[in-house]
């Protein structure tokens, strides 16, 4: 039993195949269903996946436009929106695009200011209609782009000239909002559920039509008799118990319930003194509730994943055209749905019901009347109620809770889902977000929803009438519970569930006791224990020793509540129901028995599966009555408040590329924007990847480096190992793509001088502000440029030299007298130390120019070839492909020649791949990843480099990704306060280093963690296949710690492509191209 | 934090001993003498049904009594009170085997429930 610990739990257990990387010992199999489930639960059918279409050609609609298009018959201006389009809808648009493909890919949008992007329909940059005329070969692409898309929605409306012709038909009327935007594919009238009955309607012309030309025939016209439906019931339906929704109440004829929603709270990775914190202040809550009846109902909701799409491709200005045969950015999207969706991605809803007032005869009788006249609850009861209720605002609205009135609709749509308990939930209500149901939609699908039991039967069947699905729900009730520590050691108990990866809904009926009615309760039932022991006595018998055991405990409990606070003495006396759903039966069953496994092996909970399964399932919904009066569990607010089922672990932005999904305490999608620092919350874009070798950074890296090139993102990967250089064989990055291999360029492209670019004036404000600015900006170049040339020279001379005193000087004040412009190169360092009057000068100025013999160091020496990184490829890789890595550990003395000159290659390779980034638009997106950065630690010029380009981030739009095998190079380099966004990938073999990356993590070190470190991405020992994930902990821009497993297998032939093992670069080798190919 | 529940307090099993002074040879749960007293009356007033005439000293009352007793609280525990157990038996009788075809329940349905968006 104690084995297990919860997850997240750190406890200083040893957990190797625990704590927040623990998997229950059916995880493995649990998650294989996950992947072949791709119907259940967040529901089939469900979240449409929004289609994208291809930038593709201007379509040229003359207003003498002949062709006639469906619907045409109805005459409305607004039919023509996406008028032309029409026909060629149904088939996919992608053909139209080919011919047209820009050969050089532009990164559009270039002078738009970023932050547009985070408004989806914030009005236009003052610079898109110029930047139209601009660039040509972007324009028409641009101005074909689906009509949702930015550029469109804004363009008629600011410019104040006439748009185009050609573009108004594409363009969307500047009244809409982005909120709702039409959905790009669905031209169709938006429909209501009320109106479903559509297609027998439609079929009723064609049967009139049959029947008539029978009568033609026959002259006796047959009467049809509609065939007689039978229902066995007395009564097929039941009304709900509650009658009215008002505002965040609800009505039954009893009783007045106001309803909270719960928003999710931060669990896993957060020190144990704030979690206690938090589970003090919800027991609080609690205990303030005293003497009230409260419903807890967790509900799910299935991720919109269309919503996302559509999120991202509001943000994706200018995404990578598509190439022939190749997945097109639709095609990627979809891609990514699809992958959504499979993956059974829900996410929580928790409400709470407070039900507080008794309504009387009489007003239940005024609400009766009023009624039957189409009124309801007569106003002067609801505003007396109106009053009552605000004191439940302020409890639930301060911190712990921070619970906040139901909207109508979510109690439409909590109603909903409790009537069709574990069933799919109704579709369209997310995919399409102007489609929102009116007011009582959802309540009269509730008609459609019939329920089946079997006489003692342990589940209950659902059936929607309209969809034809057919679901089972096994409803149980928490019985024993051993206890729990809950920070420590367990997982909060009805938060728990959510590590199976299917949803369940949870409800739990309590009566909050205040002090006085929990004594009392108490006092009584120590009476009677007293008594029974008298009992014992009188009759001359041995009394069971759990009497007086019993008996005692109840004082001590009475004890405390008398004379501790409130908190302490309020009791929550309830029943707390899990319901498990399944499409069939045996499925429910399995699911349940799991479920009971897990609680029972885990948390010590006994979860009990009893009969009358249609009245558990009842009491569900609001208003029910409760189902019986078994398994009431008693305890104090503290554990209550410990269930805590609003606990989710999300991590990353809502607005960014798919990447993973959450895998502590629960699943949720990953998205990672890595832009969206910058652009929204307006801090540095530095990232950084840790991880031992073989943790998977470099294929994160290559991933994210992918993902941002398909949106369009200039992208610059250094990878001195070389493995990334075969993402630019992707056929569908292949023309926009080049790679860079540093060991066989021309001599001067590492020269230092010019890695470092000089400010323009036009990067500051004008003014004297600025021009202050700019001068200091122009003379930290220069200085810095001195920095590293100083560097360079001391990593080019052998490390005896090095270490004299006089060197140092020497070089410095050679440095001193080569003018720091970009136009300077090492030669003149050279030259200028020859001329010094001083043999050590002489020597080290020969030194050099021996160095300057190796092929490699060639690099530094001379100027840089013009053109060499362009801002014209989409992505590019560097690579220095054949260079040996020295090892960090062993003295630089013992390292060989070549070793010795991978030192300042890779130095200067850094500021290369970052000098391209200089060189475009201040506010295009760009993102830079730097594989191998611990060799910039101990360099004050390494340090420098990082927080410059922390700094730089910001203002130049950079994403900079820089991975690392030891934690301890970023800190030292103390640009821990600058990083942005943090992965943190396995580390078994050393304790320091991992409390090192738990550091950067801003994760409590000593606390257990480590151990999780340890544990990310596990392989199964037992089993001979190679780990097929990796998993991470990631800390994203708002401080969100969460485990979360990388998962890009979405992405058509990425991760062939990413493979970094020995056996898949040779297996690859017939089929990827190798590297030299690739060169541009 | 520790926490655990007040349960066992309330799991304490108590047992009707015997009047003072004779100890019953059985101890058994006071609920199941209350469960055994409303169950006599009620056989007997089958029994007045079928036959309209009371015996003094119903035999077969008490001897079923004693039998549907004990067969109710074969189910019972401290999580599964006597009322539970009974209220399950008589709402979920129908049968026991499952049966070729489902019983409908009624459906229960919410599409007449008012709404209004502001309380007041």
């Amino acid at each position: 039993m104690s084995s297990h610990y919860a997850p997240g739990s750190p406890a200083g257990q040893s957990a190797a195949t625990q704590g927040d990387a623990a998997q229950s010992v059916g995880y493995a199999a649990e998650l294989e269903e996950a992947h072949h489930d791709p119907t259940r639960a967040t529901s089939p059918g469900h979240g449409g996946v929004g289609v994208f279409q291809a930038p593709r050609p201007l379509q040229q609609r003359t207003p003498t436009d002949p062709s006639p298009t469906a619907g045409t018959d109805i005459d409305s201006p607004f039919l023509d929106l996406f008028g032309a389009t029409r026909p060629a809808r149904s088939t996919p648009s992608r053909v139209a695009t080919r011919e047209q493909q820009p050969t050089i890919p532009q990164q559009l949008g270039a002078g738009d200011p970023p932050a547009a992007s985070t408004a989806p329909a914030a009005p236009p940059a003052p610079a898109a209609p110029a930047e139209v005329e601009r660039s040509p070969a972007g324009s028409p692409r641009r101005s074909t782009r689906v009509p949702h898309q930015i550029g469109e929605r804004l363009a008629p409306t600011e410019t104040g000239a006439a748009p185009l012709p050609a573009e108004t038909g594409a363009a969307t009327p500047p009244v809409e909002t982005g909120a709702a935007d039409p959905p790009p594919a669905d031209t169709t009238p938006r429909r209501h559920p009320g109106e479903r009955s559509d297609p027998d309607s439609r079929d009723a012309p064609p049967s009139n039509r049959r029947s008539t030309g029978r009568r033609d025939r026959t002259t006796k016209p047959a009467r049809v008799r509609p065939p007689k439906i039978k229902f066995k019931d007395r009564d097929p339906s039941v009304e709900l118990a509650i009658t009215e929704i008002a505002g965040h109440l609800t009505f039954t004829p009893n009783t007045v319930t106001a309803w909270y929603w719960l928003p999710e709270v931060r669990w896993a990775f957060r020190p144990d003194a704030e979690r206690e914190a938090l589970l003090a202040a919800i027991s609080e809550q609690y205990a303030g509730l005293a003497g009230f009846r409260l419903h807890l109902r967790r509900t799910t909701r299935p991720f919109p994943a269309d919503e996302w799409a559509r999120t991202i491709d509001t943000h994706t200005r200018a995404p990578l055209p598509d190439v022939p045969g190749t997945p097109s950015w639709a095609d990627h999207l979809v891609a990514a749905q699809r992958h959504l969706h499979s993956v059974n991605h829900a996410e929580g809803q928790t409400y709470l019901g407070v039900t507080f007032a008794r309504r009387s005869l009489g007003d239940s009788l005024v609400e009766r009347v009023r009624r039957s006249f189409g009124r309801g609850v007569a106003e002067g009861e609801r505003r007396k109620l109106g009053r009552t209720v605000e004191q439940f605002d302020e409890v639930l609205g301060a911190f712990g809770m921070r619970g906040r009135r139901v909207t109508t609709p979510e109690l439409e749509w909590l109603l909903y889902r409790s009537v069709a308990l574990c069933m799919a939930p109704p579709g369209r209500l997310s995919p399409v977000t102007d489609g929102h149901w009116e007011r009582g939609d959802l309540l009269a699908l509730t008609e459609q929803v019939e329920r089946y039991r079997t006489p003692y039967g342990s589940t209950v069947k659902l059936v929607n009438r309209m969809t034809g699905e057919e679901g089972h729900v096994a409803v149980l009730a928490v019985g024993r519970m051993e206890p729990l520590e809950i920070p420590e050691r367990h997982e909060p108990w009805l938060h728990f569930h959510e590590r199976l990866p299917w949803p369940m809904e949870l409800s739990s009926r309590v009566d909050i006791l205040g002090s006085g009615d929990s004594f009392r309760n108490l006092e009584h039932r120590l009476r009677m224990i007293r008594s029974q022991q008298l009992d014992y006595a009188e009759h001359g018998i041995d009394a069971p020793p759990e009497l007086e055991r019993l008996a005692e405990r109840a004082l001590v409990i009475g004890d405390e509540m008398t004379t501790g606070l409130p908190v302490e003495s309020a009791r929550a006396h309830g029943w707390h129901r899990l319901a498990v759903g399944g499409r069939t039966r045996e499925e429910c069953l399995e699911r349940a028995r799991r479920l009971i496994q897990l609680y029972s092996r885990e948390l010590r909970v006994s979860l009990q599966h009893p009969k009358n399964q249609d009245w558990l399932a009842r009491e569900f919904i609001p208003g029910e009555p409760i189902a019986n009066t078994g398994y009431v569990r008693r305890m104090p607010v503290n554990l209550f408040a410990a269930a805590l089922p609003q606990a989710a672990s999300t991590v990353g932005d809502r607005r960014g590329d798919l990447i993973g999904r959450t895998a502590g305490t629960c699943r949720r999608p990953v998205f990672l924007d890595l832009h969206f620092p910058m652009e929204v919350r307006e801090r540095s874009g530095l990232g950084v990847f840790v991880a031992e070798p073989g943790g998977g950074k470099s294929t994160l890296l290559g991933a994210l480096g992918y993902l941002a090139a398909r949106r369009g993102v200039q992208v610059t990967l250094l990878d001195p190992s070389g493995p990334l250089a075969r993402l630019c064989a992707m056929p569908e990055l292949a023309p926009y793509a080049r790679v860079l291999n540093l060991t066989g360029s021309e001599p001067g492209t590492l020269a230092p001088y010019s890695l470092i670019p000089t400010p323009l004036r036009s990067e500051f404000s004008t003014g004297d502000a600025g021009d202050r600015e700019f001068e200091i900006a122009v003379s930290n170049a220069r200085a810095e440029r001195r920095m590293l040339v100083q560097d360079i020279c001391m990593m080019l001379v052998p490390p005896q030299v090095a270490r004299e005193a006089s060197t140092a000087t020497l070089f410095r004040h050679a440095v001193r007298q080569v003018p720091a412009e970009e136009t300077a190169t090492l030669d003149d360092v050279v030259a200028t130390l020859g001329k010094l009057d001083d043999d050590a000068g002489r020597e080290l100025a020969n030194l050099l120019l021996d160095t300057a013999e190796m092929p490699l160091a060639m690099l530094f020496f001379g100027r840089p070839p013009a053109g060499l990184l362009g801002p014209d490829a989409t992505l590019t890789v560097i690579t220095m492909a054949g260079l040996r890595l020295p090892d960090l550990k062993i003295e630089r003395e013992y390292w060989s020649a070549e070793e010795a000159l991978a030192l300042p290659m890779l130095h200067t390779a850094h500021r290369l791949a970052v000098r391209r980034c200089y060189g475009g638009s201040m506010s295009s997106r760009k993102l830079v990843g730097l594989d191998e950065a611990h060799f910039m630690e101990g360099w004050r010029s390494g340090r420098s480099f990082l927080v410059r380009l922390a700094r730089d981030s910001r203002k130049w739009n950079l994403a900079a990704l820089v991975a690392s095998q030891n934690p301890k190079d970023i800190l030292g380099l103390d640009v821990q306060n600058l990083v942005s966004t943090v992965f943190v990938g396995r580390i078994a073999e050393d304790e320091e280093i991992a409390s090192e990356a738990l550091r950067l993590l801003r994760v409590p070190v000593n606390d257990g963690y480590e151990a999780t470190l340890a544990s990310l991405s596990a392989a199964d020992s037992s089993s001979a296949a190679r780990l097929g994930y990796r998993e991470f902990v990631m800390r994203d821009v708002d401080g969100r710690v969460q485990k979360v497993r990388v998962d890009v297998s979405y992405v058509d032939g990425l991760l062939d492509h990413l493979d970094t093992t020995p056996a898949a670069i040779a297996a690859a080798a017939g089929v990827l191209p190798v590297v030299a190919d690739l060169e541009a | 934090m520790r926490l655990r529940t007040d349960d066992d307090i309330y799991r304490a099993r108590l047992v009707y001993l015997g009047p003072p002074g004779y100890t019953l040879p059985v101890h058994l749960p006071y609920a199941q003498y209350g469960l055994f007293m409303l169950l006599v009356p009620l056989y007997m007033f089958v029994h007045w049904l079928f036959t309209l005439q009371v015996e003094l000293f119903p035999a077969w009352e008490i001897a079923l009594a004693i039998v549907t007793t004990s067969f109710v609280f074969r189910y019972v525990d401290p999580d599964r009170p006597a009322r539970m157990v009974i209220h399950t038996a008589l709402t979920d009788w129908r049968r026991t085997r499952e049966p070729a075809a489902e019983q409908r329940d009624p459906r229960l349905v919410g599409s007449r429930i008012r709404i209004r968006e502001e309380l007041a």
